[in-house]
């Protein structure tokens, strides 16, 4: 097809070929092109099929306002053609086809129309219910969603920004680039947002004057270069807005041109004030056949001639309600396009000079008159019009149908933050009648059409978005506003139209394939409002949500319901109002985790890192999972443990006491010099919620550790327990600043006596002792002599940055001794041996310090700190029914069971925190929270787990802790 | 027999004891590097080139200085400004307000004075990362939106200013210079453990900006390029 040349609105490259297939041949299109017109200036006419009748579907929009172009591109289906710019060597295939587009083999659902009523995806099939899942596979696979490899990898670039913003306007046409330029004559930082890949929005591509004899393409390139070349508008082209949520966040993605980083960016926009300068979309005409390829509405004829210089047919019938229609058909006409005939649905109100117009060209113009049909089996041949009353039949051959209502504002973006909008008569549009604080609306989708109308509400909205950002613009303001008002004001709508004929293939809904009979359907049923409408039809369900079926569908309802008294009422929106891609949303997917400082000393010694929250940790240190040697080994020589992950604090000041007294539930004013005291904190109900050591390392000066998944909260933790008392204390989270090496095992001692310059004989640094020295003359070191494995050990903290020279010391300094890094699984049953608890192993939600037997913690003559939970802990020290936590050996010592099963007898009784085969002694066992009544030794346990099926596996209570109950080898 | 001074990897190589080690690494080769306090810190690099920069400051001295009366603290002779989220930048030292009794304090060009005797300050050099990002105002405002939602670029506040929040939904303290002619600076701080996450993650997200990793001297340089900032002198500027 030749193009059309020398048009000042062209926005293609015929200089630049490009090659690329579609359904296996070769197409040629040029720089500038989509897909959908490279492949229109082709010849195709039908892009693919509709998702439940398998319709031929063509071009109809141009905006991606439906599911017509949507196509497999480069492997990904449901790719908008219209809106993808075409690029060397895509390839293209028609989607929901068996066959070819113009030979779909499934093209038969269109004749089993009758056999899928409204709702009859909810309604029928469903029983007996063993037809369901069948049935539903088979309407899946017949119905069009296109399909996917699963080995398809989604390449290219998908990035993401968060600009602030003072003011961002959502609309690049007239009305957006005015609000723009006049809050950033403000100094005001300003992004505006706009969805095709330049500026200009409604006046881009028209030809017609927008003053003193300007052409409208003209004025909108001025004020593009001129909001470009501001330098404090930031100004978004292919941006798509998705979103609007409260405080004025707006979202939107971007699509990326060849010299861009990015395939696609998700953009994420705090604004202090919001301008809504969408424009409008045309309301679908409603008639026979209104989808098939040939029909389109006047923006896609005129966009196609004047942008892509492609005039879209040989004969065309233009059936419209809007003075845009006779425009689009003079200025299509005078660029070669024969028209047939003009029919306008309203009798009265048009321009008079653009009737004139017609006349001089002799093209026919009928008042109160529309199609009615559309024929043609695959594209339209043949279009026939009838007066609004059904009187009167002409019929035209033709292969364009230019169909269009008239004009319906494009709402999205209020209706997603909450504006208030009502149908007005005048216009026929929604308007809004409340917006949210500081979001304001200007254009044509308040019903404007005059083109200094248009400019001046932009401007007059950019100042009131001004005003919201403090700028001093009142006079400014009052100024725009009389202007405002001086100028003409919303212009009349077309009314809505229903064609005079019965119609079966009326669709209000494209994308869901939704006929004006499904609606009738649905009313029948009871469905009497839009929203339960929509939900029951599907119409407006599809990518294109609001596009096509936004504004028939309510105006038909409320014509239906034949009320004065019901007036219609547009559906909700969601995000994403324009479908993207989960990639983008997906974004760059930064994996943010913390490392210890030791992470490559323990991976480059075998250890086997796992995500652990917020933490990548050593789990094991082999690829034997039961840990076996690990553990054996700290049993009979030494091991090293990095225990970095602990929360570390500083809490000092005059009243630091207080607050620990108030928090630890153990009474922290006896904590002697040079001893660590080991206590835990519990909630308000008295469940226990953290443990730890705090020493005291001067007056009113105390360091102490918290497990690793309280450390992020404990600071607030004390605040918030403490906030009406004003007490003086301060608070450091030191978790980062030091590493931890918990040195265990009967040659400890030997290992850290290499390298410290104290003397650590159990004597000078017993049990519970903590003391502050240097290692190796250089490393200061806090350590504590603590045993939560069970065994001689040393909890050394020492600054981060030393640790890793500390790791290779200790690990050659223990050489001798048979030193081997240990990780997390086997302290996990080096600890569970030892009796010794992890919160949220041994504990759940509900479980309090008397039920995991640490009761003897809670210090109670301290009435007068209010200690956190010291009521609860009161309340449930005898309550009956408790969970409590229990050792149990497994009486098979070979099998143990998994972590979570659960304890029965009839009934659920409990179920196991930790179970595991302790190769220190030979046997299974484990602790479990069970009932009261259940906890006495030598209780028989009854363990069901899955895998075990209708076996029960058997255990008995036992005392804990299993391993050296007597705690020697903690004193040793 | 304690080992002292030096000791053995676990490689069997003698290894220096006072050794430190950053939180941060890049895999640009060191061209100058320098012992400093035990840290090997890298002045400059090859093929920096010509900015934006990422640079690695964890070495430098950072204390955290708490009091219910902050006013009568004057770290280093400087004033602890009066409003959280402002800064003051004086004789070298960086201090942010950061709360009602809490404030940071930055040694940006050397680790002294020491303060760490009074009860008030805890040294917490260790307990973070710090990272400086350095080059043209559009480069550093367009990579730090990539990957914060923070308002760096926001005029209630005159720079340096600070802001607390996150950078990759990590929590930072975050500093803006925006020195226009001069070139802007974000220099932030992250828990330690972020580290190895962070750097990589905002060298990638600058790609596109040709950020790169520098050494310490492309920063010294920079800073005192600039004049001394204090909520006093902000009136005669």
């Amino acid at each position: 097809m030749n193009r059309l040349s020398q048009l000042p609105t062209l926005r293609i490259n015929p200089a630049e070929k490009i090659s690329f297939s579609c359904n296996g041949k070769i197409y040629q299109g040029i720089g500038g092109d989509t897909i959908a017109t490279a492949l229109y200036a082709n010849g195709v006419r039908i892009f693919s099929r509709s998702m439940k009748y398998h319709r031929p579907r063509g071009l109809y929009s141009l905006d991606g306002e439906s599911s017509n172009t949507f196509m497999h591109i480069d492997g990904i289906p449901n790719v908008c053609a219209e809106k993808t710019a075409l690029k060397e060597g895509l390839a293209v295939k028609a989607q929901n086809i068996k066959g070819s587009p113009e030979n779909d083999l499934l093209s038969f659902m269109d004749k089993l129309h009758w056999a899928m009523p409204a709702g009859f995806y909810y309604r029928s099939m469903h029983k007996p219910a063993i037809i369901w899942p069948f049935a539903m596979k088979q309407v899946r696979k017949m119905a069009g969603l296109g399909k996917i490899s699963p080995s398809f990898i989604m390449h290219g670039k998908y990035d993401e920004i968060y600009p602030q913003t003072d003011v961002c306007i959502i609309g690049g046409g007239p009305a957006g680039m005015s609000a723009a330029l006049a809050a950033a004559k403000h100094g005001l930082r300003v992004i505006l947002i706009e969805a095709r890949p330049w500026l200009g929005g409604g006046y881009d591509y028209r030809a017609s004057e927008y003053d003193s004899g300007m052409p409208l393409h003209q004025r909108a390139r001025d004020l593009a270069k001129k909001t470009e070349e501001t330098p404090n508008i930031r100004v978004f082209t292919s941006a798509a807005m998705v979103g609007a949520y409260n405080n004025n966040l707006i979202t939107a993605f971007q699509v990326g041109s060849e010299n861009d980083h990015y395939n696609e960016r998700y953009i994420e926009v705090r604004a202090k004030s919001v301008v809504v300068a969408t424009g409008c979309i045309e309301r679908p005409l409603l008639f026979e056949n209104n989808e098939r390829p040939g029909v389109m509405q006047i923006g896609c004829a005129h966009r196609l001639a004047r942008t892509y210089g492609l005039l879209p047919g040989t004969k065309a019938v233009f059936s419209i309600g809007h003075d845009l229609g006779i425009e689009t058909a003079i200025d299509i006409h005078d660029l070669g396009l024969k028209i047939l005939c003009v029919a306008d649905i309203r009798e009265d109100g048009q321009n008079p000079k653009l009737v004139a117009a017609l006349k001089e060209r002799s093209i026919p113009f009928l008042r109160g008159w529309l199609a009615i049909k559309a024929h043609g089996r695959k594209i339209l041949k043949k279009v026939t019009l009838s007066t609004n009353q059904g009187t009167h039949h002409r019929e035209y051959n033709c292969d364009i149908l230019v169909a269009s209502a008239g004009m319906t504002p494009i709402t999205g973006p209020l209706i997603m933050a909450k504006a208030e909008l009502t149908y007005d008569n005048h216009t026929g549009f929604f308007l809004p009648t409340k917006l949210p604080a500081k979001m304001h609306a200007a254009g044509r989708l308040l019903g404007l059409n005059h083109p200094l109308t248009i400019d001046a509400s932009g401007r007059h909205a950019g100042l009131l978005a001004a005003a919201d950002c403090a700028a001093d613009v009142q006079g400014e303001l009052k100024q725009a506003h009389e202007i405002l008002d001086q100028l003409p004001g919303p212009e009349r709508g077309a009314r809505f139209v229903i064609p005079p004929v019965k119609n079966q293939k009326c669709f209000i809904c494209f994308d869901e394939d939704t006929t004006i009979k499904n609606i009738d359907q649905a009313l029948q049923m009871g469905f009497d409002v839009p929203e339960l409408i929509k939900r029951f039809t599907a119409a407006g369900t599809g990518p294109g949500q609001w596009g096509i079926p936004g504004h028939n569908l309510p105006l038909y309802v409320a014509q239906c319901h034949g009320d004065v008294d019901v007036s219609p009422k547009p559906t909700m929106l969601r995000s994403p109002l324009v479908p993207t891609f989960i990639a983008t949303y997906a974004g760059a997917n930064h994996d943010m985790y913390k490392r210890t400082p030791v992470h490559d000393s323990q991976k480059k010694a075998g250890g086997i890192m796992q995500r652990i929250g917020i933490w990548r940790r050593a789990r094991y240190f082999s690829e034997d999972f039961s840990c076996r040697d690990e553990i054996l080994n700290v049993r009979k020589n030494v091991g090293m443990f990095d225990a970095s992950t602990l929360g570390k604090f500083r809490i000092w000041g005059p009243d630091a006491l207080k607050a620990l007294q108030r928090v630890y539930v153990g009474d922290m004013s006896r904590i002697p010099p040079g001893k660590v005291k080991y206590s835990a904190m519990c909630n308000d109900d008295g469940c226990l919620a953290d443990d730890g050591v705090v020493v005291k390392r001067g007056e009113d000066d105390y360091y102490f550790t918290t497990s690793t998944s309280r450390a992020e909260n404990t600071v607030e933790w004390f605040r918030y327990h403490t906030r009406y008392d004003g007490w003086d204390f301060h608070m450091v989270n030191l978790t980062d600043a030091f590493g931890v090496i918990n040195l265990a095992g009967p040659n400890a001692r030997k290992v850290l006596e290499k390298t410290a310059d104290t003397d650590l004989s159990n004597e000078a640094f017993p049990f519970v002792g903590y003391r502050e020295f240097t290692l190796s003359e250089t490393i200061p070191v806090r350590a504590m002599r603590l045993g939560f494995v069970g065994e001689l050990s040393y909890e050394l903290h020492v600054p981060s940055s030393y640790m890793r020279v500390l790791w290779d010391l200790l690990n050659k300094s223990g050489e001798e001794w048979g030193i081997r890094n240990f990780g997390m699984e086997a302290q996990n049953v080096l600890r569970m041996e030892k009796g010794h608890i992890i919160i949220g192993s041994e504990s759940e939600q509900r479980t309090t310090l008397h039920d995991v037997g640490l009761g003897f913690l809670w210090y109670r003559k301290k009435p007068e700190a209010k200690t956190v939970g010291s009521f609860a802990l009161k309340d449930t020290e005898q309550q009956k029914g408790r969970l409590k936590l229990v050792g149990f050996k497994m009486d098979d010592s070979s099998r143990t069971p998994e972590d979570g099963s659960i304890i029965v007898d009839s009934e659920i009784r409990g179920f196991v925190c930790t179970a595991r085969h302790s190769f220190t002694l030979g046997e299974s066992i484990g602790l479990a929270l069970v009932e009261s009544h259940l906890a006495k030794e030598g209780t028989q346990l009854e363990i069901f787990e899955a895998s075990a099926g209708d076996k029960r596996l058997n255990a008995t209570v036992v005392p804990t802790p299993f391993y050296d109950p007597e705690g020697n080898r903690l004193r040793m | 027999m304690i080992l002292k001074g030096i000791g053995y990897g676990c490689e069997g190589k003698i290894v220096e004891t006072n050794q430190r080690h950053s939180p941060v690494s890049f895999l640009s080769t060191p061209d100058q590097t320098e012992m400093r306090n035990g840290w090997k810190v890298v002045l400059k690099y090859k093929d920096e080139g010509t900015g934006p920069f990422l640079i690695d400051l964890s070495h430098r001295k950072r204390l955290d200085v708490q009091d219910s009366n902050l006013s009568k603290f004057q770290p280093g002779g400087v004033t602890i400004p009066e409003v959280p989220g402002q800064c003051a930048f004086q004789n070298g030292l960086l201090i942010n307000r950061m709360n009602r009794t809490q404030a940071a304090v930055w040694h940006l060009l050397g680790d002294s004075p020491d303060m760490t005797q009074e009860t008030a300050y805890t040294e917490v050099t260790e307990g973070s990362i710090f990272l400086a990002l350095l080059g043209s105002e559009s480069e550093v405002f367009s990579i730090m939106e990539k990957v914060t939602s923070q308002d760096l670029r926001q005029t209630a506040n005159e720079p340096p200013f600070l802001i607390q929040g996150p950078i990759f939904h990590v929590p930072c303290q975050i500093v803006v210079f925006d020195e226009k002619e001069k070139g802007s600076a974000i220099l932030f701080t992250c828990s330690r453990g972020y580290g190895i996450s962070m750097a990589p993650e905002l060298l990638e997200a600058g790609a596109e900006y040709g950020l790169r990793p520098a050494g310490e001297k492309a920063f010294s340089a920079w800073i005192k390029s600039l004049i001394d900032y204090s909520p006093q002198r902000r009136g005669d500027r």
